[in-house]
């Protein structure tokens, strides 16, 4: 690609030439079923007429690791060194003061990390590659690949912003709990900023069936059954959104990606898909359901999570109780203690729904607090949030102390998912994340069906599984194992859980990708010890953190698999003929795009009547700043709404499949709108409302076949929930006559495989008229 | 004392990460080094703006904030906070009124705000009255 005569981006409103320190950002690299081992390219060219020194910000993708990175330009090429942080710094300093050509990478609190090249010279082009690992959010079906072309602001109840200049903004985060962490200036209009663009490679041992993106325009050619190449299909983007790719595979089996590593060992990830432990358990429910309605939850994902929470308690029993809290810098409670699902609780539920309001700040903690408390005792709790906030170790930390199991649907970008998923695993549960663009209604419910209810129970796995597997298995959600051993010949996975096992061997993969899977595991126990160090203790002189465990055991894994973290840094320094010692380098901060659909004004200059503005804006700073307390209270992210949600966000899909589920449109609801709500319809006893035994009968089987026409059967797809629990009022059904009970057992019989006749079930189910005659005829 | 020193020493001396104290000269809240190039030295001055720098941040100021008073601009901190109320009363026009007002003032506020927004509203016309097409 060609990209040199497009290194000069034009400000649309001036037309005039835009210094940037940053021109490009590009993203090559293997994508396993196991996580991703990508390198991103950096190029850095100095337009300023002295020396340059540019921080880039960026935060690391779910369970990300910093590999090392190698630098190059006209002449030169260097690679980092791993050393411990302290040292790194130092030796980053004195290459600056020295004149020489100098960079830094360093990991801080919440996955954030700081690229610092000082020292280019005036009129230099400089390249950065710096290796990541990733990790993916698996389904049984495939995987989500998910990556950070930019940074999203968050909420913090400590952070200030202000808008620095039209369509500019920037957040500070308090410097005790961050020290010198730089964040980059937020641009409105990403346009004119650094180039963005990928090209990837995916290999899996299953036979792919669809790639595709919600969020980017890609083009996927494939060069077998389990290898594909994808590239964006555009010249370039912009840095407003992350990358999302999502990987489905034809069949759902387990899958080992396995190789004999430069060690001499035997390296193995296995994916084993949550179908092959067995089916829900039918025990009662005990869930507290947790509803961010913080100012950022505005417009779409709030109403669509109501109405999402209202369809998940349809798929409720009256032996199952259930609790709800939605909460933003304070948590308010639908009732003080668990109910049980009885209609009239869920009404009071709805009611409750339909008074939530988008507002305030995002104090995740304090609705643990509230969720454990209703809980009182063992049971999950299905949270669903944005996670946009800073400052996560301290939540991460509150949520273990809880005994309940958080399960997480969140929406938002790539940060929020490291969190999120590090929330759930933390607690033992498990994580959906979706892009601003998705709808998150049906995510939620399709999470709430398996949550409460694991396929599997007291899980353990024979070998040096690291990290060990979760003790619960919820279906939909594969489990993820690492393992090295000495001798890869024979060599077997073996997982046991109560009253059940399962083996199977280790089958080396054609392709090299031992390094690769050991470098995961590495990425994947630091990101889950870097979770329990909170900024407090990371920050700490270098004498008391010698002492503490969590740092010991960074330092230990950092060696161990030659990969940074809070406590090693990655740096190196060129010296180069012509170093002027002690000349001060010009620095600047990368700016970057807001991200996703992420309003401007919902953190940057953003008003909600009744308090003031918390940030400076540069021509009113002296008519009406205001003092901390008030900006502190006003800081949360206000002002998503659904129209904002159209604004940004470009989709594509060329051999890609599945779009994204437009916002819902109220005149023409779509099918899934109308499955929200029949699911919210469906009684305690699993049959749909009506006036006698008969009109519930052939309520329910409309409904049923809605479902079943839409992809959903008793096993498979979000309302799997109310399918069976429909089948199992149809079946329970006696006294009707023996026309209408032929009927109902030829549908339940369907049903249960699957079936459904021709019809437009979806919108008969939404009518009024003789169904009996319709569905007698179709059957 | 008021001897000379290098970035690493000051960055020493004010527990400020010398990257730190670099971004900082060049968003203008500190001067540069008081001689260029190999001998590059600071001074108390430098040092004595560090920590006034340190203290207005320990105080919840912002280094836009802080760069706006250190340049000699009215201090932020002597305004009193007072809360504003912001009306979108067009895709093209906010307004912004004081939020402490006693209430028949902001009911005044209110009404006028109305008033103008529902002004914007109406087609638009020429100063004969005629109505742009």
């Amino acid at each position: 690609m060609n990209t040199a005569g497009s290194f000069a981006p034009l400000d649309a409103a001036t037309g005039q030439a835009i210094r940037l320190a940053m021109q490009r950002l590009w993203l090559t690299g293997q994508i396993l079923p196991a996580g991703a081992r990508v390198v991103v390219q950096h190029v850095f060219q100095s337009e300023e007429e002295k020396a340059l020194e540019v921080i880039y910000a960026f935060p690391l993708p779910r369970d990300g690791g910093l590999r090392s990175f190698r630098i190059a330009g006209e002449g030169f090429e260097a690679h980092s060194e791993l050393k411990e942080t302290e040292a790194a710094v130092e030796v980053y300093e004195r290459g600056i003061a020295n004149g020489s050509l100098s960079a830094l990478v360093r990991q801080y609190g919440d996955g954030l990390v700081n690229l610092t090249v000082g020292n280019i010279r005036p009129g230099e082009t400089v390249t950065v590659y710096l290796e990541i690992l990733c990790g993916v959010e698996l389904n049984d079906g495939g995987f989500r690949f998910r990556f950070p072309f930019t940074l999203a602001p968050a909420y913090h109840s400590r952070a200030r912003t202000a808008m620095t200049e039209p369509g500019e903004g920037e957040m500070e985060l308090p410097v005790d709990e961050f020290a010198d962490m730089i964040l980059p200036r937020f641009r409105e209009d990403a346009s004119a900023l650094q180039q963005v663009g990928f090209d990837l490679t995916t290999v899996t041992r299953l036979t792919l069936d669809e790639i595709g993106s919600p969020t980017h325009t890609i083009l996927v050619k494939r060069e077998d059954d389990r290898h594909a190449n994808v590239a964006l299909a555009i010249e370039h983007d912009v840095p407003n959104r992350d990358l999302v790719l999502d990987v489905a595979f034809k069949t759902i089996e387990p899958q080992v990606l396995a190789g004999i590593g430069k060690d001499g060992k035997g390296h193995f990830a296995a994916v084993v898909p949550s179908s092959c432990f067995g089916a829900n358990t039918e025990a009662p429910r005990r869930v507290v359901i947790l509803l961010d309605r913080s100012g950022s939850m505005k417009g779409a994902p709030l109403q669509q999570a109501c109405k999402a929470i209202d369809a998940c308690l349809g798929a409720l029993s009256e032996t199952d109780s259930f609790g709800l809290v939605a909460f933003d810098n304070e948590a308010q409670s639908f009732q003080p203690k668990l109910v049980s699902a009885t209609r009239e609780h869920r009404d009071q539920a709805h009611q409750f729904l339909m008074k939530v309001s988008a507002r305030g700040g995002t104090e995740l903690g304090l609705g643990f607090l509230e969720a454990s408390r209703i809980l009182d005792g063992s049971g999950d709790v299905f949270v669903v949030t944005d996670g946009q906030v800073f400052g996560t170790e301290k939540i991460l930390e509150l949520a273990r102390r809880t005994r309940a199991r958080l399960h997480c649907l969140g929406i938002g970008s790539a940060s929020q998912d490291r969190f999120l998923a590090l929330l759930a695993r933390g607690t033992g549960g498990v994580s959906r994340f979706v892009t601003p663009s998705e709808r998150m209604d049906l995510p939620a419910v399709d999470l709430f069906a398996s949550i409460g209810r694991p396929v599997a129970s007291g899980l353990t796995a024979v070998g040096k599984i690291q990290p060990a597997p979760p003790s619960h298995v919820f279906g939909g959600t594969p489990v993820l194992l690492f393992c090295s051993v000495d001798d890869i010949a024979g060599a077997e996975i073996e997982l046991n859980w109560t009253g059940g096992r399962l083996s199977f061997p280790m089958v080396l993969n054609k392709i090299d990708i031992a390094d690769t899977v050991w470098l995961l595991q590495g990425s994947r126990l630091i990101t889950d010890w870097e979770s329990k160090y909170p900024n407090t203790s990371a920050l700490a002189p270098l004498e008391v953190r010698r002492e503490n465990r969590v740092a010991a055991r960074l330092l230990e894994l950092s060696r161990a698999y030659r990969l940074a973290s809070r406590e090693m840094s990655l740096v190196t320094v060129i010296s180069r003929p012509g170093d002027h010692a002690g000349e001060l380098p010009e620095t600047r901060v990368v700016p970057v795009g807001m991200a996703g659909k992420t309003r401007f004004s919902a953190y940057f200059g953003g008003l909600r009547i009744g308090l003031a503005r918390p940030s400076v804006h540069a021509d009113v700073l002296s008519a009406s700043f205001v003092g901390s307390d008030i900006g502190e209270f006003s800081l949360a992210p206000i002002d998503r709404d659904a129209a904002g949600a159209q604004e940004v966000g470009f989709t594509g899909f060329l051999r890609a499949n599945r779009p994204p589920s437009p916002p819902p449109d109220q005149q023409n609801p779509a099918a899934d709108d109308i499955l929200l709500d029949l699911a919210a319809r469906i009684e305690s006893d699993g049959g749909m409302p009506g006036v006698d035994e008969e009109s519930r009968a052939i309520a329910s089987v409309v409904a049923l076949l809605a479902f079943l026409a839409e992809g959903h059967t008793v096993t498979e797809g979000a309302f799997r929930s109310h399918v069976a629990k429909l089948v199992k009022f149809l079946e329970s059904l006696k006294g009707l006559t023996s026309k209408h009970q032929a009927t109902i057992d030829a549908v339940v019989k369907l049903a249960n495989k699957g079936d459904v006749p021709a019809g437009d079930w979806v919108n008969i189910a939404c009518t009024a008229g003789d169904h009996w005659r319709k569905v007698e005829t179709a059957l | 004392m008021n001897s000379p020193r290098t970035l690493a020493e000051l960055s020493k001396e004010s527990s400020i990460p010398a990257r730190t104290i670099r971004f900082y000269i060049a968003r203008g809240l500190l001067d540069g080094p008081v001689k260029a190039g190999r001998g590059a030295a600071y001074t108390n001055d430098h040092l004595a703006r560090l920590e006034k720098i340190k203290k207005l941040q320990a105080e919840g100021k912002m280094l836009s904030e802080i760069a706006h008073d250190l340049a000699g601009n009215t201090p932020a901190e002597t305004a009193a906070p007072s809360p504003w109320l912001q009306y979108e009363v067009g895709d093209d026009v906010t307004v912004m009124a004081r939020g402490d007002v006693t209430p028949w003032r902001a009911k005044r506020i209110r009404a006028a705000v109305e008033a103008m927004a529902s002004l914007l509203r109406e087609p638009e016309t020429n100063d004969t009255g005629r109505k742009y097409k």
